[in-house]
């Protein structure tokens, strides 16, 4: 091949070039037809390129970068192409992809954890941070543990605040408080103690919006030496505090109950109004919220402890009670009648 | 116990309004649990005549009348019927206030200038007592104050008073209690001794620790009327129907002083004696409630010489009950013993005002005094002539004083109070002597509360105020706190069956015969409630699905699609003479397993293979547990185990004893709960036996980084053969590089062989030392499938 045939090689390949229409390539498939056109095994270009070796030195050294030129235009046409017919490939098929993510989500099924539970578990975790320890005791009793143990004779008016069910034919009867917890652990361990005793009491009551035959406590009971009226506030207090806010004002007020002297009952500053009374507070403008006392020495002495050496105090805690106040729940049978639409406004992330 | 605050301060002068005496009772330990006040809620209203009624000339349901309010006479226009001249009436004059500040102007009336209102009771805030306006009878003066005709303002306190403080059931006893709080004086009782020479009636008590006193008067020549107005007016305030003047007196003195007192008919009474015994066997009392009671033998009761006439301290018998036509009577003051009158009580199921106060413990040294008080109202309001009471007094035996110091007392509350400070509120409940040292305390005969240092804390912790004691954090002790196991495994399985997806539910543990024949469960081994609610809580249940499926039943019922319960509960077997509590835990899954509804496809429904994983998942902990048909014969039952389908459910053992129970609900089970036949998973897990074993810590095993070789096999064997056996018979080739059998596949359909079915099982072989070759593969695969066939009758399918 001489320099001229080369030359006009080249400007024929330039020439159809300009006219392959690079640019304007439909897509992917018709611009590869146009590089195998020119850049294939036998394409105009790879032709032009390859008649190079044929030309004297001179010329070589002189042409052979103005074929390499058009080859790079050539590339960057073909890639600038290609990348371009790429991202309208995306483009479309984005758009095809698209599916309706508005549509509902599709979940495990979500188990809640019974109010009762957690806020049971609040109201002991908060004793166990206080170094209580967990204790618990049988639902089925006998006289003794859920009443003389007690110091409440059976002839004594204070049974008849606790309506019991009796078992047929045995001298058995379901625990109405969990005090019994309180002579189980003493029976069977030594002092210093401090416990709490967290479960299910029966009262022989009619069901309604207050009052439940079944239903749930936390006892608690510490025996040390030295125990008196002042730790009960102090260890109340902190509790009160860490269940309803560090801000919960209490009131210790003088109450009675058998197996446990002084006793008090405790309120909180109703949280539901600024103290003016509301249907919450029952109009007083606080909230009862435990009964509690130091342990009546004739109890000490009953379970064998040296009332001499050891004092404590007790207090329990109903459970219902405080689930109603913390999660506004008015009718105590939502708590036993299992209605998911009750269950599920409820979460496990106490726990 | 209702409260007028005008009789309490009969007994002490109080300056206090209502709501601050309220406040101060709270403070020492007696709850106020209501408040209503007493008196007229209007003003400017007066007695008036109506002098004269004319029809309203434009109105055919008006009247225009003319009241004299005595001073002056005006019109006003009324619109009841039973309006008329010559009434007295409650007339509302211009400017006069009625309750709800309902001001009275004057106004025309169609036409006609009306100059205040003729009142009704409703509009004046009384009980209502006839339609119309309130038509008042002749008596009061022309121009008196309605308001004050009706008894001075009161409040009335509704104040509880605990069982420990039966000292305080009366308008004295409070008084006294407050007195000593505000350190004050109670006025002194009037009233003295009744000088006489007549004999009443002979007394004998035969029971002298049930009854250690009693005293009977004799009061001849009485007139037993109405009570006068006064004291009419004070039982009603607290809420008491007056009866006689009698009657009446009795009971007053009973709110006033605590002391509950019985008036009888003297002629009534056989015999002329009063005898203070048992009850015998068959003996009847028609008390004064009208009702017969038949009373069982060894009660404490008054009797004639015939027959029992009351029963002590609860109720006196109709038959000689205090009436009208009643000249003599004999009234009964009496001390009888607590614990006797608590029994005569709960026996005959009769409660009175009188029993209240007898069971929690009257004044043993009061009744005569009571009782002269009471016969000085009767001679000065009914008349007559009093006997000398016959008496049969026992000398009561005092409780020793309390030895205490105010270092005992400060202890017990964890205060700082002075030593005088105590000695003060002390000696005003008390008597107290000081020896310098320690003091002793002697307890009012009132007060049968105070025994031990502890009970005088009490009473130095309300008279000085609870306020006052320290918030004290008493150190920790040095043991840690602890969970109990039960309690640490019941919160793994409530967490880990909540993250499963299973709500939690709260059932009681009573259940009825009915709800356990539904279940297929009896009732035979159960303890049962001697005195249930109702049929409903008769039996403590033994498992706790019967509640669960309940909880399924009324949530279907309700419109929701799945269901996904557990319960962590106690179930009860009676065991001899005691009742076993086994703690479990057990559930129900029913519908979608995914909350999915537009996609079908996504959330198949609860499947046995779906409860079989809660289980599995649960028991994991426990290390080997072996599972079984529940109708293959096992080592032992559980309660529940007539609930599930037998041969549709899995019994899970550990070490042969049975430990939980997973599948469908026995055909009739699910009938009885309107229950799809195949619709229901449930399980029921013995938590007790998952407590004891304790989860081994977890130990890093490392895998090895050589690759695995895979092979997979499809075998066609008879569809008897559960799966379980293949993978035993592949395990019992006991080939070392077999780490996984994987099941991929259960196929049963119209290109296998009648009766068979096919498993496709991925095997996976690999050492942690070397990779294996083709050829040893091949070898542990042919050996496999030898097995399978040799074993089971398994081929290799195509």
């Amino acid at each position: 091949m001489t320099r001229a045939d080369w030359e006009k090689s080249y400007a024929r390949a330039e020439s159809a070039l300009r006219e392959a229409g690079v640019e304007t390539s439909a897509d992917l498939l018709k611009l590869e037809e146009v590089r195998v056109r020119f850049m294939g095994r036998k394409g105009e270009l790879t032709e032009l390129l390859k008649s190079l070796k044929d030309l004297s030195i001179e010329d070589k050294r002189e042409l052979g970068p103005k074929a390499q030129a058009l080859k790079a235009v050539f590339d960057a046409a073909i890639e600038a192409r290609r990348a371009a017919l790429e991202d309208l490939g995306d483009e479309a098929a984005l758009a095809a992809d698209a599916i309706d993510l508005m549509l509902p989500s599709i979940r495990p099924p979500k188990g809640r954890l019974h109010p009762l539970t957690t806020t049971l578990h609040e109201i002991a975790r908060i004793f166990q941070l206080m170094g209580y320890s967990w204790a618990d005791g049988p639902f089925v009793e006998d006289e003794r543990h859920n009443f003389s143990a007690l110091n409440i004779p059976e002839d004594h008016p204070a049974r008849d605040s606790h309506d019991t069910f009796y078992l047929q034919g045995l001298p058995l009867l379901l625990r109405t408080h969990t005090s019994t917890v309180q002579i189980r652990t003493m029976e069977s361990q030594r002092p210093p103690l401090r416990v709490v005793c967290p479960g299910r009491v029966f009262r022989h009551e009619q069901l309604d919006a207050t009052h439940s035959a079944v239903f749930h406590q936390v006892e608690g009971l510490v025996v040390d030496e030295n125990i008196g009226l002042a730790d009960l506030k102090g260890h109340l207090q902190t509790f009160l505090q860490k269940l309803l806010g560090s801000s919960t004002k209490t009131r210790f007020r003088p109450s009675y109950f058998p197996f446990t002297e002084p006793s008090t009952e405790v309120d909180v500053k109703c949280f539901f109004c600024p103290g003016t009374g509301c249907p919450s507070c029952k109009h007083t403008g606080w909230i009862e919220i435990l009964g509690a006392g130091v342990v009546n020495p004739v109890v000490l002495k009953g379970v064998g402890y040296d009332e001499k050496k050891w004092s404590g105090f007790a207090f329990g805690i109903g459970v219902e009670r405080v689930a109603m106040l913390l999660h506004g729940v008015s009718d105590l049978r939502d708590f036993y009648t299992n209605d998911l639409r009750f269950l599920k406004q409820f979460d496990e992330s106490l726990l | 116990m209702k409260v007028s605050y005008n009789w309490l301060k009969e007994h002490l002068p109080l300056e206090l309004t209502a709501a601050e005496l309220s406040t101060h009772l709270l403070a020492i330990g007696f709850e106020v649990a209501g408040h209503q006040k007493i008196g007229p809620t209007f003003s400017g209203v007066v007695v008036a005549k109506v002098v004269s009624r004319e029809k309203h000339p434009n109105a055919d349901k008006l009247s225009v009348c003319i009241v004299s309010d005595g001073a002056a006479n005006w019109t006003v226009v009324c619109g009841a019927p039973n309006v008329d001249a010559g009434q007295t009436v409650a007339y509302a004059r211009i400017g006069a206030v009625l309750p709800g500040n309902f001001k009275i102007e004057g106004r025309k009336l169609r036409g006609v200038e009306s100059q205040g209102m003729i009142c009704s009771r409703t509009e004046l805030g009384l009980p209502k007592d006839v339609d119309g306006i309130w038509v008042m009878g002749e008596g009061p003066k022309l121009g008196t104050d309605v308001g004050s005709l009706l008894g001075p303002a009161d409040d009335v306190l509704e104040v509880e008073i605990g069982t420990n403080r039966p000292d305080c059931l009366s308008h004295r006893g409070l008084a006294r209690e407050l007195a000593a709080y505000f350190r004050k004086e109670l006025k002194p009782l009037g009233g003295g001794m009744i000088e006489s020479k007549k004999e009443s009636f002979p007394v004998a008590v035969e029971d002298r620790e049930a009854c250690p006193f009693y005293g009977a008067r004799l009061i001849e020549g009485v007139t037993v009327g109405e009570s006068p107005a006064w004291l009419k007016n004070k039982l009603e305030l607290i809420g008491l129907r007056p009866i006689n003047g009698v009657v009446d007196i009795t009971n007053y003195v009973l709110h006033d002083i605590g002391q509950p007192l019985h008036a009888f008919d003297a002629d009534k009474l056989n015999g002329a004696r009063i005898v203070v015994r048992r009850s015998k066997n068959g003996e009847k009392l028609l008390a004064l409630d009208h009702k017969t009671y038949d009373l069982p033998e060894g009660l404490l009761v008054i009797a004639d010489a015939e027959k029992p006439v009351a029963l002590a301290g609860v109720m006196g018998g109709e038959e000689s009950a205090v009436t009208t036509a009643t000249k003599r009577i004999l009234l009964e003051g009496a001390f009888f013993n607590p614990a006797e009158v608590r029994k005569s009580s709960q026996k005959t199921r009769l409660r009175s005002d009188s029993s209240y106060r007898f069971e929690r413990g009257a004044d043993p040294e009061s009744s005569r005094a009571a009782a002269d008080r009471a016969a000085g109202w009767i001679l000065q309001l009914c008349g007559g002539n009093a006997a000398k009471p016959s008496e049969a007094t026992t000398p009561r035996v005092r409780h020793s004083p309390i030895r205490c110091s105010a270092a005992v007392i400060n202890a017990i509350l964890g205060s700082d109070f002075k030593d005088h400070e105590i000695k003060l509120v002390l000696g005003k409940i008390g008597f107290v002597t000081d020896n310098g040292v320690e003091f002793s305390f002697a307890a009012p005969s009132w007060r049968h509360d105070l025994f031990t240092p502890n009970d005088l804390a009490e009473e130095v912790g309300r008279f000085l105020s609870y306020e006052n004691i320290p918030y004290r954090m008493s150190p920790f002790s040095p043991k840690t706190a602890r969970l109990t196991p039960i309690e640490t495994e019941s919160r793994r399985v409530r967490v880990r069956l909540a993250s499963m997806g299973l709500s939690e539910a709260y059932n009681y543990d009573l259940l009825s015969e009915k709800t356990l024949t539904a279940c297929r469960l009896s009732a035979d081994a159960q303890p049962r409630v001697a005195n249930p609610l109702s049929e409903d809580w008769a039996v403590l249940r033994q498992s706790l699905l019967p509640g669960l499926l309940k909880n399924a039943q009324y949530n279907l019922s309700r419109a929701a699609d799945a269901v996904r319960f557990f319960e962590v509960g106690k179930t009860y077997a009676l065991r001899g003479k005691e009742v076993d509590e086994v703690w479990r835990v057990a559930g129900i899954l029913l519908g979608p397993v995914l909350d999915a509804r537009w996609q079908a496809a996504r959330a198949p429904r609860a499947a046995f293979y779906d409860g079989k994983a809660i289980v599995e998942d649960l028991l994991e902990k426990a290390g080997a547990v072996t599972w079984a048909k529940l109708s293959e014969p096992a080592a032992g039952k559980t309660a529940s185990d007539p609930l599930f389908h037998p041969t549709n459910s899995l019994r899970a053992s550990i070490n042969g004893a049975p430990v939980g129970t997973v599948g469908w609900l026995h055909p009739r089970v699910s009938r009885a709960h309107d229950l799809e036949r195949e619709g229901a998973i449930v399980f029921d897990i013995d938590l007790d036996r998952l407590a004891e074993r304790e989860a081994a810590a977890a130990r890093f095993k490392p895998f090895s980084a050589l690759p695995v070789s895979r092979r997979d096999l499809a075998l066609t064997l008879d569809k008897t053969v559960p799966y379980g056996r293949v993978e035993s018979v592949v395990r019992s080739c006991k080939i070392e590089e077999l780490q996984d059998i994987l099941l991929f596949d259960v196929y049963e359909g119209n290109n296998l062989p009648q009766g068979k079915r096919s498993l496709a099982i991925r095997l996976t072989f690999g050492r942690a030392d070397r990779t294996l070759t083709d050829l040893e593969v091949a070898k542990a695969v042919e050996t496999i499938v030898a097995a399978l066939g040799k074993e089971l009758g398994a081929s290799l399918r195509g």
